[in-house]
């Protein structure tokens, strides 16, 4: 993590949102990012756990996990090109 | 002084619950007590599930549009303005001729067509979201007679979720019916990774795509469009070539509500999903597609949506507890063909279960189509199966 914390994480409050919300804001977020920013978006989509990590994929970015926390889900994504 | 109540748009969700208003205030409305006044800009009322239909020769122009003042009760006063900024907190909206204080405020303001989200859009392909439009890709189908047509979702959320599956097998049906259905690929393009948002009607949507040898291309979200080459670019770095491309445009909420400080980004109004209260204000309401709810952008959802918003400003009028919540009921037909229909009919807590599409189906979505003039618009529906 320590290495992490160098890094710009840009946080994408998502919670509240449904399907395809929280993917639609990541999208939107990688668009204005650099390449190597890692987009954290947080939602209580549970579809977001399935949808983001296939969307990153076919992208070509790099989907970095999930975190659980009390409610919602933080889910990590690291911009590629 | 009667007690006033604004509608702000005349489309499907303000004309239904102005009249479903008018009918529950009869007697206050004719002694002076309560006045009703909705404001558009036009004078004219479009049903735009037409929109869909035109291309396909289904139903005719002339059968999508009649004038608002015909359509509202004649205890509503209707003013053809536009309303150019709303100000909650000191409940007045603001037209282009005149300030209007409100005792309760519905904002009825719909969705529009974005096409500046995506650069080459506007010159690239037909859609089915305005009235030209419409009439334009009617045209181009009637001379389109080989190659590629791609449907593709430029943008989520938008109006009528299932209008681009329905748009793709119509247009299976259409070209199939003049006999050269083999000489044309279609291909239906969407950005999530099943095509459509709610998992098992996507997973009966993508069986009849592979039936009707409809190509998908998923999480596909459209970057910028070359109308010279003909060709649409996506985020995740494909290139899609078309000859004739039918491309559901982004979608945001009107200009008064982004104007007045009200909307979210996305430019929908923040909404309690059970109250349709603007969220932070108990005398002001949003219905239809104006709000960031999480159900369709459908006529349905607007006139269930009406019928609790009417409720609760009668018993609030009433001195009563505004006591009816919206569930999130949706009822939407999906034509899977020219003939053959099926029907998603859902809530909040209860997924849709289509059945098997069906001519019965079918034939109703046509008949509703004529009923909604003299029914639906006239608020007389409003209220059934909330």
């Amino acid at each position: 993590m320590s290495e992490e914390k160098k890094e710009k994480i840009k946080v994408i409050d998502a919670r509240g949102s449904f399907c395809p919300g929280p993917l639609m804001e990541l999208i939107r977020a990688i668009k204005e990012s650099e390449v190597g920013d890692i987009i954290e978006v947080w939602s209580t989509d549970q579809g977001s756990q399935r949808d983001i990590p296939m969307w990153a994929q076919k992208a070509g970015h790099e989907f970095l996990g999930v975190i659980h926390e009390q409610g919602y889900d933080r889910i990590r994504v690291r911009k590629k090109k | 002084m009667p007690r006033k109540i604004v509608v702000v748009g005349g489309g499907t969700g303000g004309t239904i619950v102005a009249n479903n208003l008018a009918h529950r205030l009869y007697s206050e409305i004719v002694n002076g007590k309560v006045e009703i006044t909705v404001v558009d800009p036009s004078a004219y009322h479009v049903y735009q599930p037409a929109w869909l239909l035109i291309p396909f020769r289904i139903m005719h122009q002339n059968e999508a549009i009649r004038p608002e003042r015909s359509l509202l009760a004649e205890t509503v006063k209707f003013r053809q303005e536009k309303a150019k900024r709303i100000d909650l907190n000191n409940r007045v909206v603001e037209t282009d001729s005149a300030k209007l204080q409100y005792d309760f405020l519905v904002i009825a303001t719909g969705a529009q067509p974005d096409y500046s989200q995506v650069p080459g859009l506007e010159k690239a392909g037909y859609d089915f979201y305005t009235f030209d439009n419409s009439l334009k890709l009617r045209e181009a189908l009637g001379r389109f007679s080989g190659g590629k047509l791609v449907t593709v979702v430029a943008g989520i959320p938008f109006k009528c979720p299932p209008a681009p599956i329905e748009f793709v097998f119509l247009a299976d049906s259409y070209f199939s019916r003049l006999g050269v259905r083999d000489k044309i690929e279609l291909s239906y393009v969407y950005p999530l990774p099943r095509p459509f948002t709610i998992q098992g009607v996507a997973e009966e949507v993508g069986k009849l795509m592979e039936q009707k040898k409809i190509n998908m291309n998923l999480l596909f979200n459209v970057e910028s469009i070359d109308p010279e080459k003909k060709e649409i670019r996506s985020l995740e770095g494909e290139t899609l070539k078309y000859d004739l491309a039918v491309i559901v445009p982004p979608h945001t909420g009107a200009d008064v509500v982004r104007n007045s400080g009200i909307a979210d980004k996305g430019g929908w109004i923040p909404t309690d999903k059970y109250t349709l209260n603007v969220k932070g204000y108990d005398d002001a309401y949003a219905i239809g597609d104006a709000t960031d709810l999480p159900v369709s952008k459908a006529g349905s959802a607007a006139d269930f949506e009406a019928a609790v918003v009417a409720t609760n400003i009668h018993d609030q009028l009433k001195g009563l507890a505004p006591s009816m919540r919206y569930n999130g009921r949706v009822m939407c037909f999906m034509t899977t063909a020219i003939g053959e229909a099926t029907i998603l009919i859902f809530d909040y807590d209860h997924p849709p279960v289509p059945p098997p599409p069906n001519f019965a189906c079918y034939w109703y979505k046509l008949v509703y189509n004529r009923m909604y003039w003299t029914i639906t618009a006239k608020g007389l529906l409003s209220g059934f199966g909330v």
